[in-house]
């Protein structure tokens, strides 16, 4: 990146410092940047430390200090049953999710890339579910396969493929399912927006030239459009990967983790550490694994995408 | 009229493009077909909902479940919903308005800052809202619900802002640092030269200029706002609409019809500024958020 560091010096030879303005270029930068850095101290650093710092204590509820237990928190949670099962559950749930809302986000871009009649107004549904808040695609999604109220019962039985009005929620991989459809409903979304601004930057001449060369549409994805797409694929499957994990908006509101703990992804786990066994210390234990585990990937993916210096980007 | 043999290249790309628009009206049940249920349940009396098998367009439509939520009353079939969902939406409203102010005028400046000027400090400023950026806010709740708690702003507007402001001004940052990134320096620097100060270039110049960023990173902002759940679940007592949407059934006599006109009225709002600034918001989305 030249520019800046161009601009910089250009504006200092240029300029005097004007009059009312005793602050260099260096000195005005960094007050301007500080609120906002102080800020994210406040407020996202804080609070990471002291979690971490929490992770490492039992916290009483009352006033009383906290007492160092050193690392009895990590092994309360991990030596915990409900931990492997849990994280199992989370693992399953964030391949279904990641892989869904994936795939349907990659088809619905490809679609909405075709010039068809009607794109512009498909386009905009496209940003209708994403707009959704996740918890209102779950409270929508928990009453459309409701028995007795749902419509999705009714479809499915008219045209044949269950028996019987089905509760859904009750049924533990049927559960699953649809707290992972629900949140991918949301996240296909998301992810077609992108893959469909990462489209619309592909200069049309290469896919024409494809075309006149005489590639079939299945040669011209795999040998151009795909390609181009791929660094933005990789964005896409890690942010999904990570909301994966830290799902907790549908499945809190359709099923509170169960039936059982069928649906108890970790972030369930969490909340019932903090605010149902009232456990800071294990709570924050676990909040600290998943918070490296979101940082490490998503860190990975940065350098992957060769962004490991974003200021030269 | 005479029938025409038409070539096997001409018939298979009819078939696609048939395949084409089946697809495409298959994408659209699959967006509208939650939503035609959720608006099509808010008409229906509480009897007419459970019917078998279901009604797909209201036999006898009702604004019932609606004026009972707007006059705060108690709907048909019970639920004594109404004060709760007009009030939780206006804290809504409130939060999403406050933290998207807090995040124009903490996030524009710094954004400006990053993309023009080098200090002491400011690759580690930029690297530091990066890694704000990677910090899942389920991460850090244990801290914030102890501090609020101490500072009593447990079930606050102003300590959901606080909050909030946590996982989005890292946001604000980077979609408007992209933004200012792309505006010529020699704006800036026309202004300069012109004797204004370098906050009135800011003010005068770079900020009208920047609007598309703002506005993008103005519905980014506020789209997470008016969703988000988690910390509006265990940091206050259901004071914004999702928490509501979420307990109705353990806090009121429960009626679907009821709780489907309330999620209607919650997410109009979202819906209606994610279209009407399609064309920003997209954009942010791909600069800013993906990045």
């Amino acid at each position: 990146m030249t520019t800046p560091r161009r601009e910089t010096t250009a504006a200092r030879t240029k300029a005097p410092p004007q009059a009312g303005s005793r602050l260099s270029d260096r000195q005005f930068g960094l007050v301007l940047a500080l609120p906002a850095i102080i800020s994210l101290v406040l407020v996202v650093g804080i609070p990471g430390i002291q979690t971490l710092i929490y992770s490492f204590q039992r916290v009483p509820l009352s006033d009383d200090p906290a007492t160092f237990v050193g690392t009895d928190n990590y092994g309360k949670v991990l030596g915990d049953e409900s931990f492997v099962e849990s994280l199992v559950v989370t693992l399953q749930y964030t391949a279904g999710y990641v892989l869904l809302a994936t795939v349907l986000g990659l088809l619905f871009a490809l679609l909405l890339d075709q010039p068809l009649r009607g794109r512009g107004i498909a386009r905009a549904l496209l940003i209708i579910p994403w707009a959704t808040p996740v918890i209102i695609a779950g409270v929508m999604w928990k009453w459309l396969i409701d028995p007795q109220v749902g419509g999705l019962n009714a479809v499915l039985f008219e045209i044949g493929v269950i028996e019987d009005y089905k509760p859904f929620l009750a049924d533990r991989e049927w559960a699953l399912v649809f707290t992972i459809l629900a949140a991918a409903w949301h996240q296909a979304s998301f992810s077609a927006l992108l893959f469909l601004a990462s489209l619309q930057t592909l200069p049309n001449e290469i896919v024409e030239a494809a075309k006149v060369d005489g590639a079939t549409a299945w040669q011209r994805f795999r040998g151009v459009v795909f390609p181009w797409i791929r660094p933005m694929l990789l964005v896409v499957v890690i942010i999904n990967v990570i909301y994966g994990v830290l799902q907790f908006d549908t499945v809190w509101v359709m099923t509170q983790g169960g039936p059982g703990d069928a649906t108890t992804l970790l972030p369930i786990l969490l909340y019932r550490q903090l605010f149902i066994f009232s456990d800071i210390g294990a709570g924050s234990a676990l909040a600290v694994m998943l918070g490296v585990v979101a940082v490490l990937v998503s860190s990975i993916a940065l350098i992957l995408l060769g962004r490991d210096d974003p200021l030269a980007a | 009229m005479a029938s025409r043999t038409l070539s096997r290249p001409v018939l298979r790309r009819r078939a696609v493009t048939a395949l084409l628009y089946a697809a495409l009206v298959l994408f659209a049940v699959w967006v509208l077909f939650p939503f035609w249920f959720l608006v099509n349940s808010s008409f229906m009396t509480p009897a007419e909902a459970v019917a078998v098998p279901p009604h797909w367009i209201p036999e006898e439509p009702t604004l019932g479940n609606y004026s009972a939520i707007l006059a705060g009353q108690v709907a048909p079939g019970g639920a004594q919903v109404g004060l709760r969902v007009l009030t939780a939406l206006g804290e809504s409203l409130a939060v999403g308005i406050l933290t998207v102010v807090a995040n124009l005028a903490l996030g524009g400046t710094a954004a400006y800052s990053m993309s023009r000027f080098r200090f002491r400090g400011s690759r580690l400023s930029y690297f530091s809202v990066l890694f704000a950026r990677l910090v899942p806010p389920i991460a850090i709740v244990a801290a914030f619900f102890v501090a609020l708690r101490d500072l009593g702003l447990i079930n606050s507007r102003y300590g959901l802002v606080i909050v909030y402001t946590s996982f989005t001004l890292p946001i604000t940052i980077l979609v408007l640092k992209n933004y200012f990134d792309g505006l010529p320096r020699e704006l800036d620097e026309a202004a300069l030269v012109d004797g204004a100060s370098r906050l009135q270039a800011l003010w005068y110049v770079i900020r009208p200029i920047a609007r598309p960023g703002f506005i993008a990173a103005a519905c980014l902002v506020f789209l997470e706002s008016w969703g988000e759940f988690f910390y509006a679940l265990t940091l206050t007592n259901q004071l914004t609409i999702p928490p509501v949407l979420a307990g109705f059934r353990g806090f009121f006599q429960f009626n679907w019809t009821t709780l489907a006109a309330a999620t209607v009225l919650a997410v109009v709002p979202p819906v209606l500024l994610a279209l009407v600034f399609q064309r920003y918001v997209v954009r942010g989305l791909a600069q800013g958020v993906a990045k």
